[in-house]
């Protein structure tokens, strides 16, 4: 059975048909090619499919493409303006947190959706936000790093 | 070249393929969409031991949507394998582990895959399973490989059965200066099989091209290997084969060494790309890949040490079983590995270890970062606290007492250079306060050392071309994952030819235009594609200056290349850019093609003359144990390492702090268990417990400079090595809070409560 989805993606209206049966990472990756977010764990545990969901992070590969109806989504394909990269983006850069790269679009998403409401993060508001991600590369040093560093630009701090 | 000299080698510079990843391009192999593309996937057996009596197919052949469906009789009777050649691409006559490839298929979606796999028909005749690598030796176990001979070195009478790879080491006479000692301590360790877990699932891709060549996209490490045998086990000459590196997704070695560690994904694809006449793409999803591909093995470790009083070591013995798995894969190798590292890197006069590899039914070993090593280390490094504390003497005190000094010899090292472990246990001593600390109830300090190989090994080459503007085009054969592509490489290139690390592009491997390589294993990039680019650059360079120099009216030597800028030294003024030389090249030579060789030969005799340059490292830190529930929390870490001179210093450290991460996570909590019938218990990620931010302390890194290694400035590789000590260096720390010694991983709350209830401690 197919079902018509009306979202917003990144600020665009999208209306696309899928299998009902369809999960918001395979609506992204595969039916919209949107290959920002990444498939993984497909259980949502891994935490590198998360995507902002009416301004909440989620697992989007245990979410219904069919509940993105009427919903605003945000991936990491809409964080950047133009050539400007997000601080969040640049502060992964900057700081060593991109190793491998692949768990880092969910990193990302999870914590820009932290440093939105949180100006200056505590180490257990970190945790709390990044603890459903799982990096295998850095240890996660370098990703708590780039967290201050965010949120120090963010703030005008740095 | 002095450090002073150095420009920009050892800075943090943004990664080269930074941005890509942090606005989500698809960069990686699981991004790839191959225009018409079939959705391939793999039957996997349900057996961890049986043959095959029949397949049969005709019914998946006919659902509407299935394109090709083939089984071991579509492929040429050809077995790949590293040692023992022992393993078909898809199970010929018996599978040896559940999640053995038996058959593959091809269709228009994913879905009608599925569907067809479940209409064939196999039928197994079940034969019985063996688990334990110990057991499977013995005289009663079943033989998985009937015409795979014992290794030469086993007496033929020995009664030992499924014994792929034997390792001895004999130093002086262990037995007679055994009976000598004062103290002698006999342990036993054992390690449980953890997986690699990278979080980009295995893809393999592949299309025939008109001329008849044969495409190939792999997220491997090593896409020349994957070449060789992809051409190997279809039948294709290599010319007729084209490997292109999708970028990788994380590898820790799990998509190392060939083909071997992806269970074959490449090579059944091309399968299935030929019979379909249509380009195949496969994505293993994340719990067939944890029961299908290659694995961090676990070891049973017997040790016995005898000391004198003073706690000098005087001898060892000790007895390994390495658990290769179904088929050799990485595990003659890996094993004897960790038979050498159970000598340990320190003083070792008479030493006999006996390392066996084993055949068991479970999925196949690879070399998963630091392969042996850890393993090895565990036994070792709890096993010297446990001497320690027989001998009543400080752990640090005992191991410093055993420090092997420039010119000694230790377990696998006939002559080291310089020794830095002395030095990272000072440091890592200071930084954790050992014996200075406030300890409080429940809370233990601990300490483990470690070393790892460098040096010997494959050779490789690195291509620099200058562009006409002055930017530089890099050819490794080493793929990015993390790795030296993204963040050494361009360093070396910027500080030999005076121009920003922005300008220069490292060109993804493609087995068509790069140089060989053995692959991005062993903790090698920085030696062998670090020393070669090196060399490359300056290769160039001295091109350009014999150009500038018709220019500039001056003598080669005396030129240099600052800014962009070739300058006569002392006069600034005399200068030509590096484009406009670069761009005249076209009427001289054509093009500035630098070239270089990381020379193995040339590395190991060095090594002769002078001895072996080792990385060595020590870990400390202090835990709190819970008697009521047995978890163990980490309250400070502490990782101090000599890599020689950091290329890439954030990438050094990143790539000390995420093995260390590993080993911490399979310290406390990975494994991936099976049941009796070698079936795995765990496969997907809500079983499968890996560390997250809130069990990991934050890693507090020293890089240990002045003690130079035999990579380019003094370099040497950091990728594996902090994946030696932290199983050891944990499990000394709760010995130290509880006195209770847990000898088998992981140290999860189970069993470090079993421990201590057994000890009455709880």
């Amino acid at each position: 059975m197919s079902v018509t989805i009306n979202t917003k993606i990144n600020g665009q209206s999208v209306t696309a048909v899928a299998e009902a049966s369809t999960s918001l990472l395979e609506f992204l990756r595969d039916t919209l090619e949107m290959k920002g977010s990444k498939l993984c764990c497909n259980t949502g545990e891994c935490g590198a499919c998360t995507v902002i969901y009416n301004g909440k992070p989620i697992n989007s590969c245990v979410t219904m493409a069919a509940d993105a109806n009427g919903a605003e989504i945000v991936t990491v394909e809409g964080l950047a303006d133009g050539n400007n990269l997000h601080p969040v983006q640049q502060a992964f850069i900057d700081t060593g947190a991109v190793q491998c790269g692949y768990c880092t679009p969910g990193f990302i998403m999870s914590v820009k959706a932290l440093l939105d409401h949180t100006k200056k993060p505590t180490p257990a508001d970190i945790e709390d936000a990044i603890s459903g991600n799982i990096c295998r590369c850095t240890g996660y040093n370098k990703i708590v790093d780039a967290i201050h560093l965010a949120a120090d630009r963010m703030a005008g701090r740095a | 070249m002095a450090k002073a000299e150095l420009k920009i080698i050892g800075s943090s510079p943004a990664r080269l393929g930074g941005v890509e990843r942090v606005v989500g391009k698809g960069v990686y192999g699981i991004d790839l969409m191959l225009k018409d593309q079939l959705h391939g996937a793999i039957l996997r057996s349900q057996y961890a031991h049986a043959k095959i009596v029949s397949i049969d197919t005709s019914e998946a052949k006919k659902i509407p949507g299935v394109h090709a469906v083939v089984t071991a009789e579509d492929a040429p009777n050809v077995r790949y394998g590293r040692s023992y050649i022992d393993r078909h691409i898809l199970a010929r006559g018996k599978v040896r582990f559940m999640g053995d490839p038996v058959a593959a298929v091809a269709a228009e979606s994913p879905a009608i895959a599925r569907q067809a796999l479940k209409k064939i028909k196999v039928v197994y005749e079940p034969l019985p399973v063996v688990i334990d690598p110990e057991e499977a030796t013995k005289a009663d176990a079943p033989v998985l490989h009937d015409d795979m001979p014992l290794p030469k070195t086993i007496p033929a009478d020995s009664g030992m059965k499924n014994v792929c790879g034997h390792a001895v080491v004999k130093v002086g006479d262990a037995e007679k200066a055994m009976a000598e000692a004062d103290v002698v301590v006999e342990e036993v360790y054992e390690t449980k099989m953890i997986h690699p877990q990278y979080l980009e699932p295995r893809i393999a891709a592949a299309q025939m091209e008109p001329n008849g060549r044969l495409t190939v996209w792999a997220n491997a490490q090593a896409p020349f290997p994957v070449r060789q045998e992809t051409a190997k086990t279809l039948g294709l000459p290599l010319n007729n084969v084209r490997v292109i590196s999708a970028g990788l997704g994380g590898g820790f070695g799990g998509k190392g060494s060939g083909i071997t560690s992806g269970a074959a994904v490449e090579p059944i694809c091309g399968l299935l790309a030929i019979k379909a006449k249509r380009p195949v793409m496969i994505v293993l999803d994340k719990a067939e890949e944890t029961i299908s591909t290659t694995i961090r093995a676990g070891a049973k470790m017997y040790i016995k040490t005898g000391v004198k009083k003073d706690g000098t070591i005087l001898a060892r013995t000790g007895k390994v079983f390495y658990d290769a798995g179904g088929y050799s894969g990485f595990g003659v190798q890996a094993g004897g590995r960790c038979t050498n590292m159970l000598g340990g890197w320190y003083l070792m006069p008479n030493c006999h270890i006996d390392g066996y590899s084993v055949y068991t039914n479970k999925q196949v070993c690879g070399p998963v970062r630091g392969p042996g090593g850890p393993q090895a280390a565990f036994a070792v490094e709890s096993h010297m606290d446990s001497i320690a504390a027989k001998l009543g003497m400080d752990p640090t005190e005992f191991r410093l007492k055993n420090m092997p000094k420039a010119g000694d010899k230790i377990v696998g090292v006939p002559k080291l250079r310089d020794v830095s472990l002395g030095e990272t246990i000072k440091i890592a001593k200071e930084k954790i306060g050992w014996g200075k600390v406030k300890l409080e109830k429940n809370q233990g300090i601990g300490i483990a050392t470690g070393s790892w190989i460098e040096s010997a090994g494959p050779g490789g080459g690195s291509i620099v071309k200058v562009n006409e503007d002055g930017s530089v085009t890099v050819h490794i054969g080493k793929i990015d994952m993390g790795t030296i592509p993204g963040f050494g490489i361009p360093l070396i290139v910027a500080e030999e030819l005076g121009i920003p690390v922005s300008d220069v592009t490292v060109v993804n491997v493609d087995t068509d235009a790069s140089p060989w390589d053995a692959g991005t294993v062993g903790s090698r990039g920085i030696l062998v594609s670090g020393g070669a680019t090196r060399l490359a650059a300056i290769d160039a360079r001295n091109q350009i200056f014999k150009m500038a120099a018709r220019k500039l009216e001056a003598s080669p030597d005396d030129l240099e290349i600052i800014d962009k800028q070739i300058r006569v030294k002392g006069t600034p003024t005399k200068s030509v850019p590096l484009a406009t030389v670069a761009t005249d090249a076209h009427n001289v030579i054509g093009e500035v093609i630098g070239r270089g060789y990381c020379d193995n030969l040339e590395l190991m005799a060095e090594e002769k003359a002078h001895g072996s340059s080792q990385p060595f490292t020590t870990h400390a830190c202090i835990v709190e144990v819970s008697p009521d529930t047995g978890n163990v929390k980490i309250l400070k870490y502490v990782a101090v390492h000599d890599i020689g001179q950091p290329i890439h210093r954030a990438a050094a450290e990143g790539q000390i702090e995420g093995a260390a991460a590993m080993s911490i996570g399979q310290a406390l909590c990975e494994q991936v268990v099976f049941d009796q019938d070698g079936r795995t218990m765990n496969p997907s990620f809500v079983d499968y417990l890996m560390p997250t931010i809130n069990m990991m302390p934050r890693i507090e890194t020293t890089l240990v400079e002045g003690f130079p290694g035999s990579g380019p400035y003094g370099a040497k590789g950091a990728g594996e090595i902090a994946c030696v000590p932290p199983m050891a260096c944990i499990a000394n720390a709760i010995f130290n809070a509880t006195g209770v010694r847990i000898n088998k991983l992981p140290l999860s709350p189970e069993n470090v409560l079993r421990g201590l209830k057994e000890a009455g401690k709880a």
